[in-house]
């Protein structure tokens, strides 16, 4: 833990790190374009420049340099001395600033990174509230780089951050910088459009809005957003994102810095697989089948109707007749609670883990790393709770069957009533030897997303609500324990999974996620230890 | 803090008999009511007759201004949805079909009951495509029929561009595009060369 002095201060800070790292961490706002700390480092924006005291080379004596060094380039050393608020600093970054608005047009107000644009930020914090410059400005079209990203070469500060990205994670290298000068823009090959998994990160690394989502295009302003912070479901890696919804209506996904698992990326599948949570087809109400006539009964009266149901079937048919799958798509908790639940009827009840999916192979990023270089990857595994469901069923113990089994003896009429959770975002996930099983039981509970063969023939059908209407935990690949907030409301007339659940379980009041993973804690000590990210410097982008 | 001091008993005057005969008081009176109708008269027979209004700065019903080509000027920055202190501007915005322009309004709805026509959203708007006209007397026989979109909304403009022709020069344009500077508009200059003046 070196000690340096920053602007007469000392602070102490980690090593090996930057001095802009540094003193962004002590909470300094040095303004940067170019500088990520998941990428190389080009010290090419000059907007991040420091005075450093050095040797005089006739005196030795420790004097301020007459020249600028760029703090992101320079790595703290044990006792050195920088500021950042002497009159040649200010002065650079004033100039700079000038610069970089020679050619940048005055559309703030038709950009979409207007409001979380860092070139309107430091141009205001920093720079001159008034343009120079008589000349025309260098007009350069829009350009279609890929299928999901547009650029719009105008408003390009040139900070590379987006080619060394193409270059250094995804390692496909579609972008490069062309020309020189004011001639230079970023550009792909012709016939090589930006086509990696991980192209939605570079909207987010540039700090300008040159570089835009098409999904997002012209969707909403940014300050009409709100953010929630959330996990991504997309895979069993668990990225860390953050759901931007305004009015209940989500607009985007972007991930948050969370290291050991994401750093600080996410990959399209994540980012743009979010369509689901707004189809109409979604189940939104509660339906109870009586032979061929079904009701929608309040969501007050739901925990009697079902429990009646649950204990005639016990009655009949003894305390091992009853079956649950748990989906991979729930909550710890909310496995937890109707697994908790179905055992306190039926104490010999079966549970299985649910279908899940495994979609090709795990791909790793940037393309043929060896093990060690690895920066993200995408994992075959499309459930982002697979592994908390398991811990879940193993903490509870007794009867634990696997899906195989369960539609097996369903179908041979062991069970005569199955409870079956599915919230797959893909309607029709079920195979068909649980959809011939699902015919033969007695009474069919079915918690799912979309309707489907399965909520056919469901005596009882209860919405499942999409991750981001939801509260909770998910486990990922490697174990880590991550909570998730809810970020919108279920569609009008459904309720949570985790409060009907709760309310099911026989509690009273509001479920949240702390609640039960308190009560799991007491029997299962791995549910009370959560992963959380280490908060972002305020002035780091 | 309120001292005994500062506190003044007033007691009421003692009626002298013509105050108690009531009827000095009521010739008096009559005489207030006999001057004045002599006088010039202030009032005005409303629907018939109308006071001098100041088109300019009357705050009305809404337009949406057009631009030369007739286009819709509104470059769906959604600034007058932010300033809006009564959310009534609804804005979707979209990809413009010119080639010269980048956004355009798919739709644009005021609702013209929830608008407390305070003028912030013309104050917003960088390229001065919503304007308030001197137009008041809208009505309506549904809350939805007063919830103006697009097309009605560029109607206003069609009906008032005579009375309150679009006066002010496109300060940050969508004409960026096209190269040059833009020459400060005289009001600015004129701002800034005599501060503090009261405007008028």
């Amino acid at each position: 833990m070196p000690k340096i002095i920053i602007d007469g201060v000392e602070i102490q800070c980690r090593d090996k790190i930057p001095v802009l790292q540094a003193a962004l961490e002590a909470g300094l706002n040095v303004p940067h374009y170019c500088y990520h700390p998941g990428l190389s480092i080009v010290a090419s924006c000059r907007l991040c420049l420091m005075e450093m005291k050095m040797p005089d080379p006739k005196t030795k004596e420790m004097v301020w340099s007459p020249k600028l060094v760029p703090s992101c380039q320079t790595l703290v050393k044990e006792g050195m001395e920088v500021r950042f608020n002497s009159p040649a600093v200010i002065a650079n970054r004033d100039k700079v600033m000038e610069y970089y608005l020679v050619n940048h047009p005055l559309d703030c107000p038709v950009c979409d990174q207007a409001g979380e644009c860092y070139l309107q930020d430091y141009s205001f914090q920093f720079g001159k509230p008034y343009a120079r410059t008589v000349d025309p400005k260098v007009k350069n079209p829009k350009k279609d780089i890929g299928s999901r990203t547009l650029l719009y070469q105008d408003r390009c500060v040139l900070c590379s951050r987006c080619v060394r990205f193409a270059q250094e994670v995804a390692g496909s290298g579609e972008l490069c910088i062309v020309n020189r000068g004011d001639r230079a823009e970023i550009d792909v090959f012709p016939g090589m459009p930006l086509e990696n998994k991980l192209q939605g990160n570079v909207v987010d690394l540039c700090p300008v809005g040159a570089l835009l989502d098409k999904d997002f295009l012209f969707r909403q302003r940014v300050w009409f957003l709100n953010g929630t912070d959330s996990i991504c479901r997309a895979c069993s890696t668990g990225c860390a994102i953050r759901v931007d919804q305004n009015r209940n209506i989500l607009y985007r996904l972007k991930p948050r810095y969370n290291p050991g698992v994401n750093e600080w990326w996410i990959c399209d599948e994540g980012r743009f697989g979010w369509k689901f949570v707004h189809d109409e087809r979604r189940i939104t109400t509660p339906v109870v089948r009586r032979g061929a006539a079904t009701e929608t009964p309040p969501w007050d009266d739901l925990p009697v109707i079902i429990r009646q149901h649950l204990t005639a079937v016990v009655q009949k048919h003894g305390p091992a007749s009853v079956a649950v799958q748990l989906s991979p798509e729930m909550a710890c908790e909310e496995a937890w609670l109707l697994a908790t639940f179905i055992r306190s009827i039926a104490p010999e009840a079966s549970l299985a883990l649910g279908d899940v999916q495994i979609v090709g192979q795990e791909e790793k990023f940037p393309f043929g790393a060896t093990d060690g270089d690895v920066k993200f990857i995408i994992r075959p595994e499309k459930n982002p709770n697979r592994r908390g469901v398991e811990a879940v069923i193993n903490g509870l113990g007794g009867n634990v069957i696997s899906r195989e089994d369960l539609a097996a003896r369903a179908g041979k009429g062991e069970f005569k009533a199955l409870w079956i959770a599915g919230g797959y975002p893909q309607p029709g996930w079920a195979g068909k030897p649980l959809i011939d099983a699902a015919g033969k039981v007695e009474l069919l509970i079915v918690q799912d997303l979309f309707p489907g063969p399965l909520t056919e023939a469901a005596r009882i059908v209860l919405p499942f609500c999409a991750w981001v209407e939801r509260e909770g935990t998910f486990m990922n690949h490697a174990g880590k324990l991550q909570p998730f907030d809810r970020a919108i409301d279920p569609p009008e007339g459904a309720v949570r999974d985790g409060q009907y659940l709760y309310a099911l379980a026989g509690h009273t009041g509001l479920y949240t996620g702390r609640r039960v993973r308190e009560m799991m804690a007491k029997t299962m000590p791995e549910f009370g230890q959560l992963h959380v990210p280490p908060p972002v410097p305020e002035h780091q982008h | 803090m309120i001292r005994d001091s500062d506190i003044v008993f007033v007691d009421e005057p003692r009626l002298t008999a013509a105050d108690r005969l009531y009827l000095p008081q009521v010739v008096m009176g009559l005489k207030t009511t006999f001057r004045h109708l002599f006088k010039k008269k202030v009032t005005l027979q409303y629907p018939e007759e109308k006071r001098p209004m100041r088109v300019e700065n009357y705050r009305g019903v809404h337009r949406l201004n057009k631009d030369e080509k007739g286009r819709v000027a509104c470059v769906a920055c959604f600034m007058c949805e932010t300033a809006c202190p009564a959310h009534c501007i609804h804005i979707e915005g979209g990809e413009a079909p010119w080639p010269d322009r980048e956004k355009y309004p798919i739709k644009f709805d005021i609702d013209e009951l929830r608008c407390i026509y305070c003028g912030m959203c013309e104050e917003a708007c960088p390229v001065d495509a919503i304007e308030l006209t001197p137009e008041f007397s809208i009505v309506g026989l549904s809350r939805e029929e007063m919830v103006f979109d697009k097309e009605k909304l560029l109607e206003m403009f069609d009906r008032t561009r005579e009375l309150k022709p679009r006066k002010n020069p496109v300060i940050t344009g969508y004409e960026y595009n096209t190269g040059g500077p833009i020459p400060p508009s005289d009001d600015q200059t004129e701002g800034l060369k005599a501060p503090g003046q009261p405007q008028r």
